[in-house]
């Protein structure tokens, strides 16, 4: 009996492949990172809709 | 919890929540949408949350279920070229706005879940463990996403193909990395 999905046959596999790369950070993945937060950091920083703070708001006052 | 207590929390977690909600859907519209249809969700079920309990992990479930259940209602389309253009800024030399664009074209390709789990644990610093409890499954499972992630990146954009446009973006990251470098100088 199977006693393990697809997807857990895949996820044990991955997790050997991350434990045999792992070193320090390749070149491509301090680029990835850096990229990622030129990408999505301005969102962080920007100020939340008024009217969904309103909507929390509302719903404080109840 | 209070109930001040609880909005509180809610207001807090709100930017994180707008990085997730735009991972997710791709799209600005969608995914501010996505965040008010979830605080909506989390406000109707406050009495369901456990005070003391992980606030962030269960507020993060709430949108990533919602953005589920809307996932079974229509087929999402749109793609990162929606993310502010202002990302792309004239600070940025030519190079690496392109460089940028090509990045966010290939996030758009990459499954929601590995997106997501990628997003969350760069954009937002999440440990693996607090991954795994914000998404629902499990910490290996956590790790396997945000690993297949930066491979399948690094595949397409460094070159399984190795065509021109490949060539030319591993030159701006070597150049990128290279000029960081001399700027410790």
């Amino acid at each position: 009996m199977n006693h393990f999905s697809m997807t857990d046959r895949k996820d044990k596999a991955a997790r050997r492949t991350i434990k045999q790369s792992r070193a320090s950070d390749s070149a491509f993945d301090v680029w990835l990172n850096r990229g990622l937060h030129e990408l999505f950091d301005d969102v962080v920083k920007e100020p939340v809709p008024a009217e969904l703070l309103k909507i929390i708001e509302d719903d404080k006052k109840k | 919890m209070s109930s001040d207590g609880f909005h509180a929390q809610v207001v807090a977690i709100l930017p994180k929540l707008r990085v997730q909600a735009l991972a997710l859907t791709r799209n600005r519209a969608a995914a501010e949408d996505l965040v008010q249809d979830a605080v909506c969700n989390a406000l109707s079920a406050s009495n369901s949350f456990i005070p003391g309990t992980n606030f962030a992990a269960w507020m993060h479930r709430i949108l990533r279920n919602r953005f589920i259940s809307n996932l079974r209602k229509r087929r999402d389309t749109t793609d990162i070229e929606d993310v502010p253009a202002h990302t792309f800024a004239s600070e940025a030399p030519h190079e690496d706005r392109l460089a940028l664009k090509e990045l966010g074209a290939a996030m758009s390709r990459l499954p929601a879940d590995q997106r997501e789990a990628l997003v969350m644990v760069v954009v937002h610093g999440m440990s693996y463990e607090d991954l795994a409890e914000a998404t629902g499954c499990a910490v290996g499972t956590a790790k396997s996403r945000v690993f297949r992630a930066r491979r399948q990146l690094e595949a397409w954009l460094l070159g399984e193909s190795k065509d021109r446009s490949a060539i030319r973006l591993e030159s701006r990251v070597r150049r990128s990395l290279a000029g960081d470098a001399h700027a410790g100088d």
